[in-house]
C-alpha cells in the first residue's frame, strides 16, 4: 500500500500544524517501510515495515489497564506476560499461547488501545504538548506485533475522530478540565452503560482522561461521552469562566519495574 | 478460529454472505473486513452501520437501561434484495465492537445466519 497524504476532504483545516507535520512524517516513514518509534512528550507510535504496530500515550489507559480494569485478566497474569514475553518482544502472543486470552480478544483490545493512543499522540490535549517529532530507528515494542495498521487508515481515523468530537459539542475546553455533574445530571434521560459510568465519575476533581484511566475505558470514547453529556447539559467544567490552567501531563506512570525490564532486555541484545 | 481474520473468513461461509466486517461503533472504524461492502466500500458502510448500532445501543427504548432487559444483541435490517445483520460482541473489557454481515436475500436463511453469527462472536472472545 502506498502511503500518501489523504486527499481532499480528509485534510481538515482545523488540524493544528504540529499534528500535520507529524502526519507527514508518518507518511514518509510508511513509504520508506521504516521500523522504529516516532515519539515525543505526547506519546509514541511504533512502526514495523512502515505500518503502525503500537501506540502509547500517557492520556490513554494502556492494554494492561484495559484488560485488568474489569477483571478480564488478573494483574498477576498481565505482569507475568510482560516479564516473560517482554524481553523477546512477544508479551502479546504469550497471553494467547498460555490461554489467558483468545486471539480475537487480544486483537480487539489492542487495536482499540492503538487507535485510542494514536489519536492523542497526533492530537495532543492542551497547547503545551507537541506532536512527536523524533524517530528512533529500529525500536520495537515489547508487546510484539499484533495486527499492523496501515498509516493512511490511521490518519483517516484520527481526522474522523476529531470531527466526531466537534460534531458532538464544539467546545474543547471540557476535554482537559475537571468535569462535574450539573444539577440535572442525576435526573437526565437514561444513558448507555459506559456513559452512565462517566457521568457518575464526573466529580469536579477528575478530568476526562483521569476518568478514562479509572474506568479502564478508551480515552477517546470518554471524551466523546463528556462532550455529549456537556451538549445535553448534564456536565460542565467547574469554573467555566476562568481560563483552564495548562493540564499537567498525567503522572508519567512510574512503572519502574517495567522500565527496568525494558532496560534489561535492551542490554541483553 | 484465529482472531479477526479467522472470524471474518468463517462469516463469509454463511450461506448468502456477500461481505462481513468487524466495526468499532464509537467512531465507525472497520477493524477488519472480508468480501464486498454494500454499495460503496467497507469503510463508508462501517461508518453508516455504526450510526445505526449506536442509536440502538444507546437508546433506552431498546436497552431499557437495566441489566435484565439490555443490552441489545442483534440488529436486523431487511431490504428487498438483502439482509444486513449486526451482532454486538460482548467482551470482558470496555469495548464497542460489532460483527456486520451483508447477505444476499435470495440465498440467505435469516435464522441460520443469526445462529451462526452468535456462535462466531461467542468464539471470537473465547479463550
Amino acid at each position: 500500500m502506498t502511503a500518501r497524504a489523504p486527499a481532499g476532504p480528509l485534510s481538515p483545516d482545523t488540524a493544528e500544524p504540529a499534528s500535520e507535520t507529524a502526519g507527514r512524517t508518518l507518511d514518509r516513514l510508511a513509504s520508506e517501510r521504516a521500523t522504529g518509534a516516532l515519539h515525543g512528550c505526547a506519546g509514541a507510535l511504533y512502526l514495523a515495515d512502515g505500518a503502525v504496530v503500537h501506540a502509547e500515550s500517557p492520556a490513554v489507559p494502556d492494554l494492561g489497564r484495559r484488560l485488568t480494569a474489569r477483571g478480564r485478566l488478573s494483574p498477576q497474569a498481565w505482569e507475568e506476560a510482560v516479564a516473560e514475553g517482554g524481553p523477546g518482544y512477544r508479551a502479546g502472543s504469550l497471553l494467547v499461547e498460555r490461554g489467558r486470552l483468545s486471539r480475537g480478544e487480544l486483537e480487539l483490545c489492542h487495536l482499540s488501545a492503538l487507535f485510542d493512543a494514536a489519536y492523542f499522540v497526533l492530537s495532543p490535549l492542551g497547547p503545551g504538548l507537541r506532536a512527536p517529532d523524533r524517530f528512533l530507528g529500529g525500536a520495537r515494542h515489547w508487546l510484539g506485533p499484533i495486527r499492523p495498521v496501515p498509516v493512511p487508515l490511521l490518519r483517516r481515523e484520527v481526522v474522523r475522530r476529531r470531527r466526531l468530537l466537534e460534531r458532538a459539542w464544539p467546545r474543547p475546553e471540557v476535554d482537559a478540565a475537571p468535569v462535574v455533574r450539573t444539577s440535572d445530571g442525576g435526573a437526565g434521560p437514561a444513558q448507555a452503560t459506559g456513559r452512565r459510568a462517566v457521568l457518575a465519575a464526573a466529580d469536579g476533581v477528575r478530568t476526562p482522561v483521569q476518568i478514562a484511566r479509572d474506568l479502564g475505558r478508551p480515552a477517546f470514547a470518554t471524551l466523546l461521552d463528556v462532550r455529549r453529556l456537556a451538549a445535553a447539559g448534564l456536565v460542565r467544567t467547574p469554573c467555566a469562566d476562568t481560563p483552564t490552567a495548562p493540564v499537567p501531563p498525567p503522572p508519567a506512570a512510574p512503572e519502574l519495574s517495567l522500565l527496568y525490564r525494558i532496560r534489561d532486555a535492551l542490554e541483553a541484545l | 478460529m484465529t482472531g479477526i481474520d479467522g472470524c471474518l473468513a468463517e462469516a463469509m461461509t454463511i450461506p448468502g454472505a456477500r461481505g462481513a466486517s468487524l466495526v468499532d461503533w464509537t467512531s465507525g472504524l472497520a477493524l477488519g473486513e472480508a468480501g464486498e461492502g454494500p454499495g460503496r466500500d467497507h469503510e463508508s458502510a462501517a461508518a453508516d452501520t455504526a450510526e445505526l448500532a449506536r442509536l440502538a445501543f444507546e437508546n433506552s427504548a431498546f436497552t431499557g437501561a437495566t441489566a435484565r432487559t439490555g443490552p441489545v444483541e442483534d440488529l436486523i435490517v431487511t431490504a428487498r434484495g438483502s439482509y444486513h445483520l449486526v451482532r454486538f460482541v460482548e467482551t470482558g473489557f470496555d469495548s464497542s465492537v460489532f460483527l456486520y454481515l451483508w447477505l444476499d436475500r435470495a440465498e440467505a436463511n435469516l435464522a441460520v445466519a443469526l445462529f451462526r453469527l452468535k456462535g462466531l462472536t461467542d468464539r471470537l472472545v473465547l479463550a
